[in-house]
This record gives C-alpha cells, sequence and structure tokens, in this order.
C-alpha cells in the first residue's frame, strides 16, 4: 500500500508536468498551481538563468481518492535541455531533468529521501503537438516509473497576441504497481501571453485543471 | 579651422544617424507559440537601443524598432536570440515604422 501511495503521488505529479515543457524561456520565471483530480495539489516555481536550464522547486500534497492516505512531498529539481531543433515552422526539443525531495506521510514514519530522473522529447508545430516522457521517482522504499504520450491538435493557428487553444489526447502507462493497463484522458489547453490554463477529465471521469504563468 | 572641423564632423554624424533603419526585421525559425515569442520579446528589450519589439509566428517575424540615432549589431541580435533558445535565418534593416509593420502583421493573420 506504501508503494501504490507513493505511486499516486508520483503519477499525480506528472499530470501538471506532462503538457508543459520544464523551462519557458531565458531569464524566465514560471509560476504554476494545480488540483489533480481531486487528490492532489501542487505548486511549482521554477526559474530559467539560460533557455536551456531552469532551477526550483514545489510542494505537493496528496489526499488519495480510494484511501485515507495523505503525502507531502517537497522537492528541488534542475531542468536541463539537451538538443533543440528550430525548424522552419516547427521545434523539436529533449530534455533532461533530476532532482532530490523529502517525502512525509501517513503511511511510514519520519522522512524520507526521494530521487527523481527523466526526459521529454516533444515536437510542436502551431497546429500538431506530440510529445513523449518517461519519469522515475524512487527511494529506499519505492521505485516506479511512468511513461506518458500526448498528442494535440489545434484547431487554429494563434499568434503571439491571440488566444491558442489547443485538444489533446493523453495515454500513460505506469510500473511499480501503481496502475493496471493505460490510462487516457481528453484535455482542453488554453493560453495567451504568459498565462496558461488546462482542464480536461480521465476515462475515470475525474476532472484535472492547471493555472500557470510565466513572466 | 579647428571649429570648422569640429562642425563637420558633427554635421556628418548626425546625417549618418538620420539615415540609421528605424526597424530590424529578423526571420526566425522555431517560432510555434506564444512563450517563445514571449522570451524573445523579454532578451530584446535589455537593449538600450530598443523602443519596440513586434514578433510574428504566422511570419516568423521578429521586429526591433530602434530609438532615435542607436543600433543594435548584427551580431549582438545574433547572439541575443540564440541565448534566447532560437535560429536566426535573416537580419534586414529597413526604415518601415514599427507601427506600420504591427498593422501590416495583423492583416495578414490567417
Amino acid at each position: 500500500m506504501f508503494r501504490w501511495s507513493i505511486g499516486l503521488a508520483g503519477a499525480l505529479v506528472l499530470v501538471g508536468r506532462a503538457v508543459a515543457k520544464p523551462i519557458a524561456f531565458a531569464d524566465g520565471t514560471t509560476v504554476m498551481v494545480e488540483y489533480g483530480a481531486g487528490t492532489m495539489t501542487e505548486e511549482q516555481v521554477f526559474y530559467a538563468p539560460r533557455y536551456d536550464v531552469s532551477v526550483g522547486g514545489g510542494h505537493l500534497e496528496l489526499d488519495s481518492d480510494e484511501t485515507t492516505k495523505v503525502r507531502r512531498i517537497s522537492y528541488a529539481r534542475l531542468n536541463y535541455l539537451v538538443r533543440r531543433w528550430n525548424l522552419d515552422d516547427a521545434q523539436a526539443n529533449v530534455f533532461a531533468w533530476g532532482g532530490l525531495g523529502s517525502a512525509t506521510g501517513d503511511t511510514f514514519s519520519g522522512t524520507l529521501l526521494a530521487e527523481n530522473a527523466g526526459a521529454q522529447a516533444d515536437y510542436e508545430t502551431r497546429r500538431v503537438y506530440a510529445s513523449l516522457k518517461t519519469d522515475w521517482q524512487g527511494s529506499s522504499a519505492f521505485s516506479h516509473r511512468i511513461d506518458t504520450l500526448q498528442l494535440g491538435l489545434a484547431p487554429y493557428k494563434h499568434d503571439y497576441d491571440g488566444l491558442a487553444s489547443w485538444f489533446l489526447v493523453q495515454a500513460r502507462q505506469y510500473t511499480g504497481g501503481i496502475h493496471r493497463g493505460v490510462e487516457s484522458a481528453l484535455l482542453l489547453r488554453l493560453f495567451k501571453g504568459g498565462a496558461w490554463v488546462e482542464a480536461g477529465v480521465t476515462n475515470g471521469g475525474n476532472l484535472q485543471a492547471m493555472a500557470m504563468f510565466n513572466f | 579651422m579647428k571649429l570648422l572641423s569640429r562642425l563637420l564632423i558633427s554635421l556628418l554624424l548626425a546625417a549618418a544617424a538620420s539615415v540609421h533603419a528605424a526597424t530590424i526585421e529578423m526571420t526566425v525559425n522555431g517560432l510555434v507559440c506564444a512563450f517563445c515569442a514571449q522570451g524573445i520579446e523579454k532578451q530584446l528589450r535589455k537593449f538600450p537601443a530598443t523602443a519596440d519589439v513586434v514578433v510574428s509566428l504566422e511570419h516568423k517575424l521578429v521586429a526591433v524598432a530602434l530609438k532615435d540615432g542607436q543600433d543594435i549589431a548584427d551580431a549582438e541580435l545574433r547572439r541575443a536570440l540564440t541565448n534566447a533558445g532560437y535560429a536566426v535565418k535573416s537580419i534586414q534593416r529597413t526604415d518601415t515604422p514599427i507601427a506600420d509593420l504591427r498593422k501590416r502583421v495583423k492583416q495578414a493573420k490567417p
């Protein structure tokens, strides 16, 4: 049950990260808040001193919808843009990240050191979006990996001063006994300028929502 | 004679400033989202010579309006765009006022 609970925590953290690049832009600060399917809330702050690096941290609070288990995880993380391809009408990226955190909860005593490593590859035009991500989390008491595929379509091409709209489908597979089979979700993403809002529903009928601000 | 030379140099400098391009237009690859544009605009506004910035994803265009008599070297512009994470394809200096450019970009939207 302990492994399941920590796995759920990791999975819910990733709901927000899966749709956003871990680095917005050079000298940019990203603030994100998320409500995930009634079982998590999360706040994150990252600062990118360069276009290819961001550092920061966050706090995650989990309340399982199947049990009374509660988890609180505070973490620090470094994100790195391994490679970017700037094409005529598209952009592709490969990111990698790693971090350390501490976890407390009511299924174990004291505080656990948690480790994190992951990578993401994405391709984006103004009408099509695709990303594939793998993320691993582990500690002395648990280890799991979550793989996420996202495909998006924009009904129109947005410009800098206009509203961008995206429809996305997401498929996710878990290791470490977190979830059986593939979980799917439908999401609507809207953003304008530095503000980003996203909401969707999983195949289990749960709401996911996120707001992100870059400045 | 010295005074005349100084006056002549001043006049030449003033004339040179008056023929400076009003706007620098750059074609940039990889412009696909508002966050890209936001990052580029932030970098370019750091130049003291920058009066205004226009970014168009549709036209892959990044334009900088220059303050009177000021300029930004091509190498500095390329460095700024590279540091923002993007690739500059071309740089062109024009006399097009930034307001006209903004209007043209808006009118040509898909």
